[in-house]
């Protein structure tokens, strides 16, 4: 399954509405077949902060573990954000050009 | 060209405060009426107001130390209102020759520092909620500012050790740690500074008598014992 994360919004800053994303996204991710990957696809994307990628991105990894597959971004916010939450979290993403 | 004069209320419509403050202003000199000869009226040029209300860091400084009244376009009532005058920021920088890469950074930056306030102090504004969010791209300058509980306040509740500004300061830049524990937060100051310390952005950011500087190249993460006491947090970034 491939999620384009700017049906959030393209502009993504402040936690609360991570937290809101995460929990309207719970529905869909039921879908999600065992061992089926979920892609994540930062196109269209302007700013991903690490508040509102906190709330979002590490329950999903927390979730789905190496199920979860981020495609490679060119954003400097997706990349420096990526970044954080993997030293924070301890856990690496796994990610996908 | 005559330069065109606004009546006190259109004045007041312009800067967002009401007629009382501008009354007030005048009198105390902040910021002058013309009165035409003989006259009683205040008059103001549009271009005077336009000056005026660039000074960020004045309305900023001011509002949060004595809780001045400030023109009401700088003012996020909401973390909602923010996102949207952000939004509009970020579209006025992508716009911006040279920015077209660099403009996301300047938005996380700006986004965390006042998503943070809003995060922290829920539910606990001492007097006013919100934040004061100030921005001029020609001058490549961003203001931001909160009455809240400031840093020290906000971390003591998790570690009731930290005694002084300057370390609460320090802890929030450099340790993965929440205000809002067991809530597993606090990433966001941490990745501003790694941002500022590798990008072309510089910070000035205050929270009671800390004091961080950043500027320039070879940028180094310090926080010093400020000569000032400020309610909340107060931040400038510069690109």
């Amino acid at each position: 399954m491939k999620l384009q994360l700017e049906k959030f919004g393209t502009t993504l800053i402040s936690r609360e509405l991570g937290s809101e994303a995460f929990r309207a996204f719970q529905p869909t991710l039921r879908e999600l077949s065992k061992d089926e990957e979920l892609e994540i696809d930062f196109t269209g994307i302007l700013t991903l902060s690490p508040s509102w990628a906190d709330e979002f991105l590490t329950p999903l990894l927390d979730q789905l573990n190496d199920k979860l597959v981020l495609l490679l971004s060119d954003n400097l916010s997706v990349h420096a954000t990526l970044k954080i939450l993997q030293e924070a979290n301890k856990k690496i993403f796994k990610i996908k050009s | 060209m005559i330069d065109k004069l606004l009546i006190i209320s259109q004045a007041a419509e312009y800067l967002g405060v009401s007629l009382n403050t501008l009354r007030r202003w005048d009198e105390s000199g902040k910021l002058v009426a013309i009165r035409k000869e003989g006259g009683t009226h205040r008059y103001y040029r549009e271009k005077d107001l336009e000056v005026f209300s660039s000074e960020l860091m004045g309305f900023a400084s001011e509002w949060i130390k004595n809780g001045a009244e400030f023109p009401a376009t700088f003012y996020c009532a909401t973390s909602s209102i923010f996102n949207a005058r952000l939004t509009k920021m970020e579209n006025g920088l992508i716009q911006k020759p040279g920015f077209e890469k660099l403009y996301s950074l300047i938005v996380l930056v700006a986004g965390e520092i006042g998503d943070n306030s809003f995060a922290h102090n829920i539910g606990k504004w001492p007097d006013t909620p919100g934040i004061f969010f100030g921005y001029n791209l020609e001058e490549r300058k961003i203001v931001l500012a909160d009455r809240g509980l400031g840093i020290l306040e906000t971390l003591s509740k998790v570690r009731p050790e930290l005694k002084s500004h300057v370390d609460a300061v320090k802890v929030a830049f450099t340790e993965f740690v929440s205000g809002r524990a067991p809530e597993k937060r606090g990433n966001g100051l941490k990745l501003v500074r790694e941002v500022i310390i590798e990008g072309p952005i510089d910070l000035f950011y205050t929270s009671g008598d800390a004091e961080v500087r950043m500027k320039g190249l070879d940028k180094v993460f310090r926080v010093t014992r400020g000569q000032n006491t400020v309610r909340g947090c107060l931040a400038k970034i510069e690109f």
